[in-house]
């Protein structure tokens, strides 16, 4: 048991980074990106032909695709969301949905739909702690997201930045009275947010299969983890996506692995009837 | 509505009830019933989601719970035209249930919820062995109108149209009855709605339902008329997706809305994947994203509003 | 409005477009394939292994002299007409699958549709055939479902579950380095696992085996680890795979990292033979059974085999035929063939023609008896074969006769580090 519970957070801790950055975005600037699994899926082929074709291991990788992301996080801001803010709500998420697709069949195109994956790299191989075998990359990756978390945390609680950027999230008007320019804090929150998926779907690549439709496996669940942290919760978002990997792995181990993704719903749904607000959400 | 605009929509319900006369390839006939569908589903949606501002994403559950009670009823030899109303029963029965706890949910919150539902109902019915699981359920092939199968398309397309003809005086009278008011009250400020006496948690639940509702007896449609039904279609997240995008992509919030949005979606995901979808260049699909995008960017209040843009009022 | 208007008749008249007049020497097929969506990449291939076959037959192909319409070009009692495949994408969806089928019927004229690799959407697209009195042809969905259905004009080339789960324990009872009595089970949650377990639980229970644990999970799943600690604390003799590529690369990452090696590794098929799979990650996981219906490794027995094997590697970039490809383009031929000796287009002709099939085993590509169709539709004279992973390829180690590595199998399963 002990076993399926360290594995649990494990996979949860890669749920948490790819759930912090999407909490990012939505937290602050209100819009769900229905392409943020795709983000990732960019992030994974950008490592992937890094190495391939490079020879650069993956955890080098990492922060140059954590670059790119941020590019093209920037340029999906740019391009699609700031234009549509004025508008309804709901047409954001319309957009986004397009993107994602978009972005999808590019790289069915591009890559072709044959699924990649990495032979071993630095990381590769097993670790046994505490009697329990894991593989040495999911290790390597909860870890280096904790990192990545821990210095979000920090960037977002504890400078003046952060403040802006807290700022915009409560009350946008308020903020850009007291001369905090929004429009410049959107486009760095997209930059951050999509930058921190990058990364995550980089090291990824050290554990997992590319492929383009692969944004979807961590998608949903991502969506649910900020969901159930609540929203405007970077803390919460990342609690959420652990507690989602471990109630998985509990239940594939105490019940049965088919209802693995039931019950991280049944878990959400619970969290929301007595805290309608998700575990630590603002608004 | 104007009387223009009443006599563009008297005139679009003449032109398809008499399209498969005129026209008599089932293909055509099968792109304009998944047109009334969508718009159907679309205008179901918005009762919740346009009027009552509450965006569910999970939709897609009470096509399924429409489309699975449908079918096992005709496994015990229970006709359609009982089971897709009995379809449509079944899901309002479920929004009922599982609206309480989640009409209290602000925006986003009821969102992820109805996608968890959706989710959760699909894992549930994967394992149910008895309602088919994970193979699905079929209808047996035969030309019995008491069965409602038929061989050709033709008398489905009546059905459907029938179908959507109902839905659209549906919403339509509920969005011009007090149900209408209220709701939209309470999408706009429910606090202050409740206030005034709006009697918001029954109305709430009154759009959930009814949408629920139209919605299941649509699945009802929809699983006679594909002939099968397997988890993975029913309680899809995709279609769920599609419905939204169909209403928003319309208008939220209006009467036509969705039928418009469904009238240039669906032939433009046809379309695209006919032309190209043989080639397997993945091309099609490309397409149809710069499309969503580029509508989004350029029409962001929906399609209505070329319409709108031209009029006066504004909805 | 007129915007509106515009793209609604511009989305409209796309179709139209693509309405190709019916010529008098070319006979059209449809194919469904899911070209896009998850099973691309084996949706490609299989498009790749059929046009192949219709190579073969408009072509001529000397070199292939005993199989039927290879030596000539195109269908000889039809005036040497030449046969074309329209493809459609059934992006791996039965409702779209059904939409095409009914486009390629009623817009492209064909005259038999060919398809569809996953059950649920053979479902659906063959009962549009058999609505519309199509003949149908399916060459790969195992699904014994399939031809319970009462059809008539359902027509399927590949044996189906029952018979390859057969085959599976008839191979076990020959194992005799390591013991076989304990089976566990892991398949993923749609029609093809489901279908793979039913057969499982009626023929362990007739080969007096024992299934000590069965693992259901949800296809695309991010994480297998908590399925492959319910198997390896279950302690099968033999562990058996119904899985597509992307859980099969999961799977054998994730009990290899655990370093959980399963003495007897078996797999049905589907994502074990993909290309894809054996390239990426087959130097980790040498040693591992399968289920196929195709063996590279049998062109001593069958010459043909390499010479299509060839043929679709310098058309397809290198890749090999496996099960998968070799089935679909064993398809195309018996259909052709079907619609050559009706001698004609008239969907019941083809019907009759395909009904009386009767190809020996010198007479078609795939390691067989023959193919003949019993009264539900089913060839009853196929079967499967056992391979195993050794060096770059899988090769035969079942049935004995068919043995070209007289080492194999190489038993028990370990990791390769």
């Amino acid at each position: 048991m002990l076993e399926a519970f360290v594995t649990g957070l494990s996979n949860g801790l890669i749920y948490a980074v790819v759930a912090v950055g999407l909490a990012l975005i939505w937290g602050i600037t209100d819009v769900i990106n229905f392409a943020h699994g795709d983000f990732l899926m960019l992030g994974m082929y950008a490592a992937y032909w890094m190495f391939t074709l490079g020879h650069v291991d993956p955890t080098l990788a990492a922060p140059i695709a954590a670059c790119a992301l941020g590019f093209v996080g920037f340029l999906a801001y740019a391009l699609i969301i700031r234009p549509l803010q004025r508008g309804p709500v709901m047409i954001v998420i319309l957009a986004t949905f397009g993107l994602g697709l978009v972005l999808r069949q590019l790289a069915f195109i591009f890559f072709s739909p044959d699924y990649r994956n990495l032979p071993d790299t630095w990381l590769s191989g097993g670790i046994r702690l505490a009697g329990v075998s894991l593989g040495r990359p999911q290790v390597v990756t909860g870890l280096v997201s904790l990192v990545v978390i821990g210095v979000l945390f920090v960037l977002v609680y504890r400078t003046r930045w952060g403040s802006a950027l807290q700022a915009v999230a409560e009350d946008r008007q308020a903020a850009s009275l007291v001369g905090i320019a929004s429009d410049r804090v959107n486009a760095q929150v997209w930059m951050l947010g999509s930058a921190m998926v990058g990364l995550a779907g980089a090291l990824l690549t050290t554990f997992f299969y590319v492929f383009p439709s692969v944004g979807a496996v961590f998608g949903l669940l991502s969506f649910v983890a900020v969901a159930m942290g609540g929203f405007g919760s970077l803390p919460g978002a990342f609690l959420s996506g652990i507690l989602i990997g471990v109630i998985e792995a509990m239940t594939g181990y105490l019940i049965a692995p088919a209802f693995k993704t039931a019950s991280v719903f049944v878990a959400f749904l619970l969290v929301l009837w007595y805290r309608p607000r998700g575990l630590f959400g603002r608004w | 509505m104007s009387r223009t605009g009443a006599a563009v929509l008297a005139l679009a319900v003449v032109l398809l009830a008499a399209f498969p006369l005129v026209v008599g390839d089932p293909f055509y006939q099968q792109v304009v019933v998944m047109m009334l569908m969508y718009g159907a589903l679309g205008a179901a949606w918005n009762l919740v989601g346009g009027f009552l501002g509450r965006v569910s994403f999970g939709h897609a559950v009470f096509l399924g719970l429409g489309a699975y009670t449908t079918l096992l009823l005709l496994r015990t030899h229970v006709t359609p035209w009982l089971g897709i109303p009995v379809g449509g029963l079944v899901a309002a029965a479920i929004a009922f249930v599982v609206g309480r706890p989640t009409l209290r949910l602000s925006g986003h919150y009821f969102a992820m919820a109805t996608l968890a539902l959706l989710a959760m109902t699909h894992v549930l019915v994967v394992n149910w062995s008895w309602a088919g699981g994970a193979v699905g359920l079929e209808a047996p092939i035969a030309n019995n109108a008491w069965l409602l199968l038929f061989r050709s398309r033709a008398p489905y397309y009546w059905i459907a149209f029938v179908l959507a003809l109902f839905t659209l005086c549906a919403t339509f009278a509920l969005a011009r009855a007090k149900a209408g008011y209220y709701w939209r009250a309470i999408n706009g400020d429910e606090a202050a709605a409740r206030s005034l006496g709006v009697p918001a948690d029954r109305y709430k639940m009154l759009a959930f339902a009814l949408s629920a509702a139209l919605t299941g007896a649509w699945g009802g449609f929809y699983s006679i008329y594909i002939g099968f039904i397997d988890p993975d279609s029913a309680f899809n997240l995709t279609l769920s997706i599609q419905i939204v995008l169909v209403a928003i992509l319309g208008g939220v919030g209006t009467i036509i809305g969705p039928w418009l949005g469904a009238a240039l979606l669906i032939p433009l995901a046809e379309g695209t994947r006919i032309a190209m979808g043989g080639s397997g260049s993945g091309l099609d699909l490309l397409l149809y994203g710069l499309a969503i995008i580029l509508v989004s960017l350029f029409l962001p209040s929906g399609l209505v509003t070329l319409r709108l843009r031209r009029g006066a009022a504004r909805r | 409005m007129k915007k509106l208007m515009v793209v609604l008749i511009a989305c409209l008249g796309m179709p139209l477009a693509q309405a190709a007049l019916a010529q008098d020497n070319v006979i059209r097929i449809g194919a469904i394939y899911p070209l896009s969506g998850a099973l691309a990449s084996t949706g490609s291939e299989l498009k790749q292994a059929i046009e192949l076959a219709v190579d073969v037959i408009n072509k001529p192909h000397p070199e292939l002299k005993d199989i039927p319409l290879a030596a000539g070009a195109g269908l000889p009692h039809l005036g040497g007409a030449k046969v074309e495949v329209v493809f459609a994408d059934s992006q791996g969806k039965p409702e779209v699958g059904q939409a095409e089928a009914q486009r390629l019927i009623d817009q492209e004229h064909v005259v038999a549709l060919i398809g569809a690799y996953q059950s649920a959407v053979t479902k659906t697209t063959s009962r549009i055939a058999e609505q519309r009195a199509m003949p149908f042809l399916n060459p790969e969905s195992s699904s014994p479902d399939l031809t319970e259905r009462g059809y008539k004009w359902f027509f399927r080339t590949t044996p189906n579950d029952e018979t390859f789960i057969g085959n599976m324990m008839q191979f076990l009872d020959e194992v005799k380095a390591v013991p076989t009595k304990k089976i566990g089970v892991v398949y993923e949650n749609t029609d093809f696992g489901v279908n793979t377990y039913k057969a499982l639980q009626d023929f362990a229970k007739r080969s007096g085996r024992e299934i000590v644990v069965n693992v259901a999970y949800a296809a695309g799943t991010a994480s297998v680890n908590s399925e492959s600690q319910k198997l390896a604390a279950a302690k099968p003799d033999v562990a058996i795979f119904a899985s597509y590529t992307s859980d099969a690369l999961l799977f054998v990452r994730t009990m290899r990292e655990m370093n959980y090696a399963p003495p007897i590794f078996l797999a049905n098929d589907a994502g074990f033979i993909d290309s894809r799979f054996v390239s990426e990650v087959g130097p980790q996981v040498q040693g591992v059974l399968t289920r196929d219906v195709w063996a590279n490794d049998l062109y001593t027995i069958k010459p043909v085999i390499k010479q299509l094997n060839d043929l679709f590697k310098s058309r397809s970039g290198g890749k090999e035929l496996n099960g998968n490809s070799a089935r679909s383009l064993q398809g195309m031929l018996v259909l052709a063939d079907a619609i050559d000796r009706a001698g004609s287009t008239k969907p019941d002709a083809i019907r009759q023609a395909l009904a009386s099939t009767n190809l020996d085993a010198d007479r078609i590509v795939m390691p067989w008896a023959g193919v003949k169709f019993d009264s539900k539709g089913q060839n009853e004279k196929g079967q499967g074969l056992i391979l195993q992973l050794e060096g770059d390829g899988y090769h035969t180690v079942w049935p004995d006769r068919y043995k070209q590595m007289k080492n194999l199998p190489v038993l028990p399963f370990t990791w390769k580090h």
